[in-house]
């Protein structure tokens, strides 16, 4: 202990030890406050009863939507399930359903076609009607035909030639589509700057689009038989 | 023996005025280095009283044990193994048995100055 250069040596390394031990008793503060290790345990049993608390929910929404089902039947069952068989046929369009809306006639272009251009981009394709027809329910419309075909789960828009398959019937233009919903809105939302009229106009491709008090779209009239989809029993109310 | 005090002091001030943060990460390698430290340390002070003091061993030792028990964390946290659990075990054992020797030699010293 007596020599001078083992004390600077001593010296030294517990210089670095008190910096060590500094520097970790700066950390200290940092690794308490996290949650990680502080709060998991607090937060593990927060979560255990609020899932506890949601599991009970979730019986009492199934025991209320029991008693709902029974007051429901109690009243008028026959009456009911009429009304929810006429929505369904309205939705699948199996009923012929009119109300006030818009017709949009649509007609290949009457531009003259300049030679060395494709006249393909002047007529009407399958993607047009399907871009009209999308905007069409987008924009809120409840029934939808695309010249007497009316539009349903199943129904195709696809090229076929010069013509178009449109629930397996050759459709050829010129195009009339009919929508129900406020016609107002369906009338804009075609009409949208940078929108699907305005698209199609680029090419020469007119559309017309007409709002009526009354328009009458016709029900479906393809089979209805499925030969691969069967329904599933649904399990209870949930 | 003031020059060592000394540079003890003067380590902890650099290391609390320094605007260094040590990321969490590393907080845990550290706390087990300085465990270690705190062992050579004391292995140190009873080398000392002992009176077969070495500084090479003692330097050699502080600076190994440091980075051993460092590494064996990294090695633990590699694994998914809390292995420095293994280095705190270690170390606080050989702590207390220093210290219990320290505390006997110097009871025994001031017994022979009675």
């Amino acid at each position: 202990m007596s020599n001078r250069g083992t004390q600077l040596i001593l010296s030294v390394v517990l210089m670095i030890f008190g910096f060590m031990l500094a520097l970790q008793l700066k950390a200290r503060p940092a690794i308490t406050a996290n949650i990680s290790y502080q709060r998991a345990a607090e937060l593990t049993a927060l979560l255990k009863a609020v899932e506890e608390e949601r599991n009970s929910l979730r019986e009492e929404v199934k025991q209320l939507r029991d008693r709902l089902a029974e007051s429901a039947a109690g009243l008028s069952r026959e009456q009911a399930l009429r009304e929810e068989l006429s929505k369904a046929r309205i939705l699948a369009g199996l009923a012929d359903v009119k109300g006030p809306g818009v017709i949009v006639q649509m007609t290949d272009s009457k531009k003259p076609s300049t030679a060395g251009q494709d006249p393909n981009v002047y007529l009407i394709h399958d993607d047009d009607v399907r871009a009209v027809v999308n905007e069409l329910f987008s924009a809120g419309a409840e029934a939808v035909s695309i010249n007497g075909q009316r539009f349903v789960a199943t129904t195709e828009i696809r090229c076929a030639g010069p013509v178009f398959m449109i629930n397996g019937v050759r459709v050829a233009p010129p195009i009339e589509i009919r929508a129900i919903g406020d016609p107002e809105t369906l009338d804009s939302a075609l009409h949208l700057r940078g929108g699907v009229i305005d698209n199609l106009a680029l090419w020469g491709i007119e559309v017309k689009v007409k709002r009526e008090e009354e328009v009458l779209v016709p029900a479906y009239n393809g089979t209805l038989q499925f030969k691969y989809a069967r329904p599933v029993k649904a399990e209870g109310t949930r | 023996m003031w020059m060592i005090l000394g540079g003890l002091l003067l380590g902890i001030l650099i290391g609390f005025h320094l605007p260094v943060q040590i990321p969490q990460s590393v907080a845990r390698y550290l706390a087990v280095s300085v465990l270690a430290g705190l062992d050579t340390a004391f292995g140190g002070l009873r080398a000392t009283l002992e009176g077969d003091f070495d500084t090479a061993i003692f330097v050699s030792g502080f600076l190994a044990n440091t980075v051993l028990a460092a590494l064996l964390t990294y090695a633990g946290d590699l694994l998914g193994l809390e292995l420095y659990l293994a280095a705190v075990f270690a170390f606080g054992v050989r702590i207390f048995t220093n210290l219990a020797m320290i505390r006997r030699h110097l009871i025994k010293r001031l017994a022979k100055n009675r």
